[in-house]
């Protein structure tokens, strides 16, 4: 119970807020987000075809998935984005750990992919495109150089990270430089290799977007497209919808499998 | 008298640092540590005493001299010399048990005996009830303890310690320098342990190495006549023996001279 004389503001610096006051914040917020687009739209001061209401938009969703395929859309986009960030994490993964244990290796590749890193993945799509055609590839291969390099420094970062007394005490232990590295280093920096995985993935999903808007006639971002052309905005707002819906989804998934693998890291918070 | 096993003769360790320039960091320094002995390297901060216990552990090669163990040059890190950091050093994602079983397990003991011997230096430092735990679970007393017994599970002929107990609060301190004495009265481990606090020096050595800083020199080898070649496990015994207290003074006085030798 508070007494009178601790009183709580609103406004209280850097003190904690209750679970209710949470969820509470967090709905009202969404509540006047939806408020002020649904009257805006329903009143007419906006223009309806290019602002539709939510309930429209929702029914839109609903009726995509319902009965007009839109699913398989949705699998192909998840599997582009899953298959291309696989692929970066089994190249950047295994060199970014070399790179930040042996200076060697990093004095090779750390110039190389300091370089890569400053050229915007965007600007291969023209070249992708004469290179791979119209399929899978190109899409891939877009995903793939837009996540792998921040990856690898990232990796990289995480993996110097880890304290020279772990490593030293691995070797005063007759550790050999292989075992050190595998059973060490490795799963030290594991937990925030597993972080920069999360956020790389939020990443691949900007990529996707962009190259399905670009240059495909399938997956969410070319049903808006689609869209487009024949002036459906609540299938494009659908599309946005289901777009952020799935990238939250898969940072909860990697937020509570971070939780799962390392619940050690938990306690120490 | 026991026979040497370890044997610093003349190392010295020049430190390259920026601008070409170098520092001498140890200068000629030669000691022996007998088996089943606590040799104690003490000195004020910065005159070379970590430097020193890294060329013996095999973790930073000598400029000059050499470091024999059994009359073998040492030559990198190996199992024979296990070391004790002042950071904690625990295995965060394995257990206690398996932190312990964890330079066994990379030598190649067979299960059994790893499951064995873990047990016993588990029990040793009297953490059985938290072998299942998670070292993130544990206070810093207790990681220095799982560090502890996984070294000595390991087997090693010399156990290597740097300030271990510098980061504990007094009490806790305290509790781990007996701890020593017994480890080393039941197990016969050779001990070459760091600090720069004299009390800590004189209750756990049996030999203590005084070092003068800038650059670092072996300036007395003190041997603490007044314990008469025993372990006293007590603390507050010790500090009541006749002699303790002229000890303590000297070492003091040594202390002294290096830190105003600094200041010119
Ligand atoms: N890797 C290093 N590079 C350069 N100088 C070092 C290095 N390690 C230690 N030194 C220097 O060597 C001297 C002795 O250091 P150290 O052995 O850590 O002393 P102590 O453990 O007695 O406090 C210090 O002057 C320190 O700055
Ligand atoms: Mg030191």
């Amino acid at each position: 119970m508070p007494t009178p004389h601790q009183a709580r503001h609103f406004l209280e610096i850097r003190k904690p807020v209750s679970r209710p006051q949470a969820i509470l914040s967090a709905f009202g917020i969404w509540a006047v987000f939806f408020g002020i687009w649904s009257v805006a739209a329903h009143s007419g001061w906006v223009n309806a075809l290019l602002v539709p209401p939510p309930d429209q938009v929702f029914a839109t969703t609903w009726d995509l998935f319902a009965s007009r395929g839109f699913a398989s859309d949705v699998l192909i986009s998840i599997t582009r984005v899953l298959v291309s960030f696989a692929m970066a994490c089994a190249v950047a993964i295994p060199l970014g750990v070399m790179m930040g244990t042996f200076p060697s290796v990093e004095a090779i590749f750390n110039p190389f992919v300091g370089a890569w890193r400053y050229l915007p993945a965007p600007s291969f799509i023209p070249i992708l495109l004469m290179w791979f055609g119209t399929g899978e590839a190109p899409k891939l291969a877009l995903l793939f150089i837009g996540v792998v390099f921040f990856l690898i420094t990232l990796v990289m970062d995480h993996t110097k990270n880890v304290r020279k007394e772990l490593i030293e005490t691995a070797l005063t232990l007759g550790a050999s430089r292989q075992v050190t590295v595998m059973q060490v280093v490795f799963p030290a920096a594991l937990p925030d290799i597993f972080t920069a995985m999360r956020q790389m993935l939020a990443m691949a999903w900007t990529y996707l977007v962009i190259a399905e808007i670009v240059a495909s006639t399938t997956g969410i971002g070319a049903m808006m497209m689609r869209a487009r052309r024949f002036l459906k905005t609540d299938e494009i707002l659908s599309g946005i919808i289901v777009i952020g819906a799935l990238g939250l989804f898969f940072d909860l998934a990697f937020g509570r499998l971070h939780r799962w693998l390392f619940p050690y890291r938990k306690e120490t918070r | 008298m026991s026979e040497a096993l370890l044997h610093l003769d003349a190392v010295s360790k020049v430190f390259p640092i920026s601008g070409g320039e170098s520092v001498q960091a140890v200068d000629h320094v030669t000691f022996d540590v007998e088996e089943n002995r606590i040799c104690v390297l003490l000195g004020p901060s910065g005159c070379g005493k970590s430097t020193i216990l890294r060329m013996i552990a095999g973790l930073e090669a000598p400029s000059d001299g050499a470091v024999t163990l059994h009359g073998k040059p040492v030559i990198g890190p190996a199992r024979d010399r296990g070391m004790v950091f002042q950071a904690y050093t625990s295995f965060d994602w394995l257990s206690v048990r398996r932190n312990v079983e964890f330079g066994m397990k990379v030598n190649g003991v067979p299960h059994a005996e790893r499951r064995e011997r873990a047990a016993h230096f588990i029990d040793l430092v009297g953490l059985t009830k938290f072998a299942e735990a998670y070292p993130s679970q544990l206070s810093g007393g207790m990681r220095q303890r799982v560090a502890i017994a996984r070294t000595l599970a390991n087997g090693p002929e010399l156990l290597l310690m740097d300030e271990p107990f510098g980061a504990l609060d007094a009490e806790t301190r305290w509790h781990m320098q007996e701890l020593m004495i017994d480890i080393a009265r039941q197990e016969n481990t050779t001990m070459v342990i760091v600090t720069h606090d004299i009390e800590e020096a004189i209750f756990l050595a049996d030999k203590i190495i005084f070092l003068s800083s800038h650059p670092g020199r072996l300036k007395e080898v003190i041997v603490p006549e007044f314990k008469h070649g025993a372990r006293i496990d007590d603390k507050e015994h010790i500090v009541q023996l006749p002699g303790y207290a002229e000890l303590e003074q000297k070492i003091m006085r040594l202390m002294r001279e290096e830190g105003s030798r600094e200041e010119q």
